[in-house]
């Protein structure tokens, strides 16, 4: 991607009020992104930390503004809460002099199976993925958002490689349900990897009571259940289980971010000068 | 060229500008040292440097617990932050207190757009459509204990409850934008999500008790 001194992005989080994780990973992509000095400006903004959606732009200089939602998919927030909160007419915002350009979520760039499929092999190495079955993990009764669809898609995405045995969804909340992956997976080798934008209780404690490698803390999960991570494999119902933390926490998704950048700018090359 | 948020804000530094928060900040040779500011002439802390360092200090208080309202009045002490140049002050400031240096050149400016309560609450949907719900006198309460200075948040609330309907459930310094010299004030436009939050639990148990 060209460089953009005169630019600024603001990469949006959900956030938490009470998983001190959940921002980790987007304060973690803008500092990467600062970093590299790809743009005059970097700043995150969250729907439940701060800074806030509404205090985000009081930062920015910059008149030219690029705003990439960190989601695994379209869907109630992307939609209806961003847009809202920073009073976005649509793709492109004039206001106040400003230009506020509305990218796609990060989970909808084509780069997300490629960052599957390295976290699938990051996690197991050496494991051979012919005799390895592969699940994309998702919440399931998410009312409003499409994280299912994005899921789906990327389980065929990367079984068209054809490079694992079998590659399989799998949901917390409904079928296929997670806690029965041995029904579910033929292979001797399970690799499992969260489809979430950052780790939390889900990642950290509900999937793996799932999965049956871990037991309820009754709420006590905290950054120290990181350990769950390091003990790959596992030796479990007669496979040998590797469990990944989400796939948000790849230090790729910092390109994926720029990526967004550059697909907006392909789209709407015709109808923005920059 | 310097930015004018920089060029602003190294005005306020050269004007005598040291606190902002619970943050002191003391120009020394070769960069800039933040602390606590209860923690100014102590000795016995641990030193940190770099603008990154800053994201830990602000996100957990003294007993390791999540901060997620970083204006809240628990910044924890025993650290202090060096800092090189004014381009890590800034990142460093916008960690502790998120875009507060930002809100504040708005308001310098004049350019500070305050929103009321009813109208943040009017724009809600989803699981929060149900805060406008509140009455006033709720309301009131609400703030007068969520955003209490002593153990709520230390920012100056600038909005109304509705126009013409101002909060009257905390001290009058509560809604003052002047702040001492020395002093870089923390102002609220608008009601955090963290209030919208506890609008929407105020609503519901009163529901449920009816």
């Amino acid at each position: 991607m060209t460089a953009k001194p005169h630019s600024a992005l603001i990469i949006v989080g959900h956030g938490s009020t009470v998983n001190a994780d959940s921002s980790a990973p987007t304060f973690d992509h803008a500092a990467e992104i600062a970093r590299r000095g790809v743009f005059g400006e970097v700043y995150c903004a969250f729907w439940k930390e701060e800074p806030s959606l509404r205090q985000v732009l009081h930062m920015v200089e910059a008149n030219d503004i690029y705003v990439v939602p960190n989601f695994i998919s379209e869907g109630y927030f992307t939609r209806t809460v961003i847009p809202r909160e920073l009073e976005l007419s649509g793709p492109v915002t004039q206001r106040d002099g400003r230009t506020i350009k509305y990218c796609e979520p990060v989970g909808n760039h084509p780069r997300m199976t490629e960052l599957l499929l390295r976290r699938a092999a990051e996690v197991a190495p050496g494991v051979p993925p012919e005799k390895t079955s592969l699940f994309i993990v998702g919440h399931g009764t998410d009312l409003n958002e499409n994280s299912a669809v994005a899921a789906k898609r990327e389980v065929q995405n990367i079984a068209a490689r054809g490079v694992y045995a079998e590659v399989l969804n799998a949901y917390m909340e409904e079928d296929p349900l997670i806690a029965k992956w041995d029904e579910h997976a033929a292979q001797p080798n399970v690799v499992i990897v969260p489809f979430f934008i950052s780790d939390g209780l889900h990642s950290y404690e509900d999937i793996p009571v799932l999965l049956g490698i871990a037991t309820e803390s009754g709420g006590a999960a905290s950054a120290t259940d990181k350990e769950i991570f390091r003990h790959n494999p596992y030796q479990l119902r007669g496979r040998s289980l590797y469990y990944a933390s989400s796939i948000g926490t790849e230090p790729l998704f910092a390109d994926v971010i720029l990526e967004q950048v550059a697909a907006f700018d392909a789209v709407h090359a015709a109808t923005v000068s920059a | 060229m310097m930015s004018h948020l920089s060029q602003a804000f190294a005005e306020w530094m050269a004007g005598g500008g040291r606190e902002i928060g619970e943050i002191h900040i003391e120009p020394v040779e070769g960069g800039f040292v933040l602390s606590h500011r209860d923690d100014v002439s102590r000795t016995d802390v641990m030193a940190f440097s770099g603008a990154e360092a800053a994201r830990d200090l602000a996100h957990f208080d003294e007993h390791g617990k999540f901060r997620p309202l970083k204006t809240a009045p628990n910044l924890r002490r025993g650290w202090k932050l060096h800092l090189a140049d004014p381009g890590e002050l800034r990142r460093a400031l916008d960690y502790f207190y998120p875009a507060m240096l930002g809100v504040w050149l708005s308001q310098q400016r004049g350019r500070l757009v305050t929103v009321s309560l009813r109208d943040t609450l009017a724009r809600q949907t989803g699981m929060y459509a149900v805060t406008k719900k509140i009455t006033d006198a709720q309301a009131q309460t609400m703030i007068g204990s969520f955003c209490r200075t002593d153990g709520g948040c230390l920012k100056r609330i600038l909005w109304p409850i509705a126009p013409g309907e101002p909060v009257t459930s905390l001290p009058a310094e509560k809604f003052q934008t002047e702040a001492p010299a020395d002093t870089l004030p923390l102002l609220c436009h608008e009601a955090c999500n963290l209030l919208v939050a506890r609008a929407r639990q105020v609503v519901k148990r009163a529901e449920a008790s009816a």
